[in-house]
């Protein structure tokens, strides 16, 4: 084993200076103690570097556009569009790399992303209701097929998922209000959603009510 | 099957609730919990004795998970993998998105560390495990003894090692056992040591080696005991490396206290308390002696029963407040995320001496020693002792190590025996 004689302690491991004070050590007597008593840990590399360069790509082109419509001006406002366009495609990518490990939450993230965007796009240019007759009833009877075939697929246990489909078919149920409040001036893709969201809700209770209750229970608890 | 298999969650206990709200990459709130072997460890036999051990601790087979308003431990069939360490100490385990075991055992040459989120146990209780861990591999290595659960551990019910002891302890009358106004509060913000941070958010480990025996000779000639002989090298130390301009803060240790040894519980959760010993360094250090006398006022002043019970239940209140149970989790990891900023502040290093491990006769002569140490912000000492070897662990995020050198010369220029090793 090394030897610090300024500080007058052993060290181990085959460093040539002192942890402590940083002069050379003098080489001990005994034969113990010359292994590295800790593995070197390699510095972790520049994982977001695709990121990074995505960021950058999506910052020029908001800035380009911009620029172009001030040298070229044109009526429409479409660098504005540029920017919501990546707004959005950002929102629902962050939330696909953060909620990755688990896809029914995924699923239930995108389909609130896709709804409210939707809104967004269609308030914005003039609403032709195309969000709320199409966009939000079809997005959310996918949700429902979606989350079943993933969870197949996954081979999710029931406990893992069942939650989220209930989330879902309440969303199923939503569009019932586009109706109801007629928002929907075309309403054959709520009155589906809805219809069979209830179907979906109703063999949920039937066949997995006690898990269901179960699992209110564990995430609800106060 | 045990009761988590069939109930599938459980609740976290009073101290758990505030790690996974106030962890961050720079504080991981993992510890590492080591045993020093005289043989290079066989990783096939590790696996099997992990395996083993599992068995007797369901607690470790949890993952966490969020709720509407409290996060909770929910049992999985995830099997951990032993490997040889290829990360940084107490590297995070807890990354809050994905379902994943809540500690992890590595290997290096003749090591064994567990690593713990803190959610799940501490120190004490991490301690069990480990010494459970070590018992069945050497069982297995030595093909002798029953592997299973080890003898100094067959007393102890499955559903005791699963105790909210917290829980249990409550009740909610014995708030005002709070401690004499005349003693000057720790409540004003601590001095703290700073320097370069080392990249990628690491520790810096130094442990120290050295004779219980020598250590204690020394403490007794102080006349006072090893925790607070060791914390007051500590404070002096700092005391010394201190700026004279900012010796208007006071140095202030945090000190863990195994609530288990004042009430009654066997659980590996979490079961204990803190303690702050401030030192008022205004008239700076002067020397030793000073130091340990008012360190060891301090410790007396916190350590009786029923002040440990005032804490406990003044610890358990604001959990059991109606508004804070029916608060969002996102709210409430808002609200603990500043308190514990504020109660930061109020520390300069934390000590805590997880005492002396004690392992079965038969085992003894295989290992060498126990150490534990903590990742984290600021400057943590934990003592570990196995019969005489006493090894001292510094952790710090800094590149620097006056603090470090000033302490352990203190202790060579007392004549003691140091061995140092480090991961700088």
């Amino acid at each position: 084993m090394k030897y610090c004689n300024n500080c007058r302690v052993h060290v181990r491991g085959t460093k040539e200076t002192c942890v402590l004070c940083d002069n050379p050590l003098s080489c001990g007597e005994g034969g113990d103690g010359r292994e590295d008593p800790f593995p070197e840990i390699p510095p972790e590399y520049e994982r977001h570097l695709a990121m990074r360069i995505m960021i950058l790509v999506s910052v020029s082109a908001v800035v380009i556009s911009f620029t172009v419509r001030m040298l070229i001006p044109t009526p429409v406002n479409w660098p504005l569009f540029v920017l919501f366009g990546l707004l959005c495609t950002w929102a629902s990518l962050i939330v696909i790399i953060r909620k990755r490990h688990n896809i029914p939450k995924t699923i239930i993230w995108q389909v609130s992303i896709v709804s409210i965007s939707s809104v967004l796009w269609d308030s914005q240019t003039g609403w032709h209701g195309w969000s709320v007759d199409y966009v939000i009833p079809t997005a959310f009877a996918a949700a429902i097929l979606v989350m079943y075939v993933a969870g197949k697929i996954t081979r999710l246990k029931i406990n893992d998922y069942i939650f989220y489909a209930l989330i879902s078919g309440f969303f199923g149920i939503a569009p019932a209000l586009f109706i109801l409040f007629n928002v929907a001036q075309v309403r054959y893709p709520s009155l589906i959603c809805v219809a069979s969201s209830i179907i979906f809700l109703s063999a949920l209770f039937l066949f997995h009510g006690s898990n269901i209750k179960k699992e209110l229970k564990k995430r609800m608890h106060i | 099957m045990s009761y988590l298999e069939e109930e599938k969650w459980i609740r976290l206990d009073n101290a758990s609730k505030l790690f996974p709200s106030t962890f961050s990459p720079a504080d991981t709130k993992v510890f590492r919990s080591v045993c020093e072997l005289n043989e290079p460890v066989d990783p096939a036999i590790l696996q099997k004795a992990l395996d083993i051990t599992l068995e007797t601790f369901p607690l470790y087979r949890t993952v966490l998970r969020r709720g509407m308003f409290w996060y909770y431990l929910e049992y999985s069939g995830i099997k951990p993998v032993v490997t040889e360490e290829f990360q940084a100490v107490c590297a995070p385990i807890y990354l809050g998105h994905k379902r994943n075991l809540l500690f992890r055992v590595s290997y290096y040459r003749h090591r064994i560390n567990l690593e713990v989120f803190h959610v799940l146990s501490d120190g004490t209780g991490a301690f069990l495990f480990l010494r459970a861990l070590v018992c069945n591999y050497l069982a297995v290595r030595q093909d002798s003894g029953s592997p299973g659960i080890p003898a100094p551990f067959k007393k102890v019910s499955v559903s005791e090692r699963m105790d909210d002891s917290f829980e249990r302890h409550y009740t909610g009358d014995r708030l005002h056992e709070k401690r004499d106004v005349t003693r000057p509060r720790s409540g004003v913000r601590a001095y703290r040591c700073g320097g370069t941070r080392l990249p990628e958010n690491r520790i810096a480990l130094i442990d120290g080696a050295m004779s219980v025996k020598a250590v204690l000779e020394q403490a007794h000639s102080y006349n006072t005991t090893l925790t607070v002989f060791i914390s007051a090298l500590l404070v002096y130390s700092i005391g010394r490396e201190m700026p004279v301009r900012r010796r208007g803060r006071p140095i202030v240790l945090s000190v863990p206290i195994n609530l288990r040894q004042y009430f009654d519980s066997a659980t590996v959760r979490n079961f204990f308390s803190t303690m702050n010993v401030p030192y008022d360094s205004r008239g700076g250090v002067p020397d030793l002696a000073a130091v340990i006398g008012i360190l060891s006022e301090g410790f007396k002043d916190e350590l009786t029963e029923s002040r440990l019970a005032g804490k406990l239940d003044r610890f358990m209140r604001l959990s059991q407040n109606p508004l804070v149970r029916i608060m969002p989790l996102p709210l409430k990891n808002l609200f603990l995320k500043i308190g514990a900023r504020h109660a930061d502040r109020r520390i300069s290093a934390v000590i805590s001496n997880i005492g002396r491990v004690e392992m079965p006769r038969e085992f003894e002569d295989s290992i060498r020693q126990f150490s534990a140490c903590v990742g984290g912000r600021y400057i943590k000492l934990t003592l570990g002792t196995y019969r005489d070897r006493l090894v001292v662990s510094f952790t710090s995020p800094f590149r620097e190590t006056n603090v470090q050198r000033r302490f352990f010369r203190l202790l060579s220029d007392m004549g003691i025996d140091i061995e140092i090793s480090s991961n700088l």
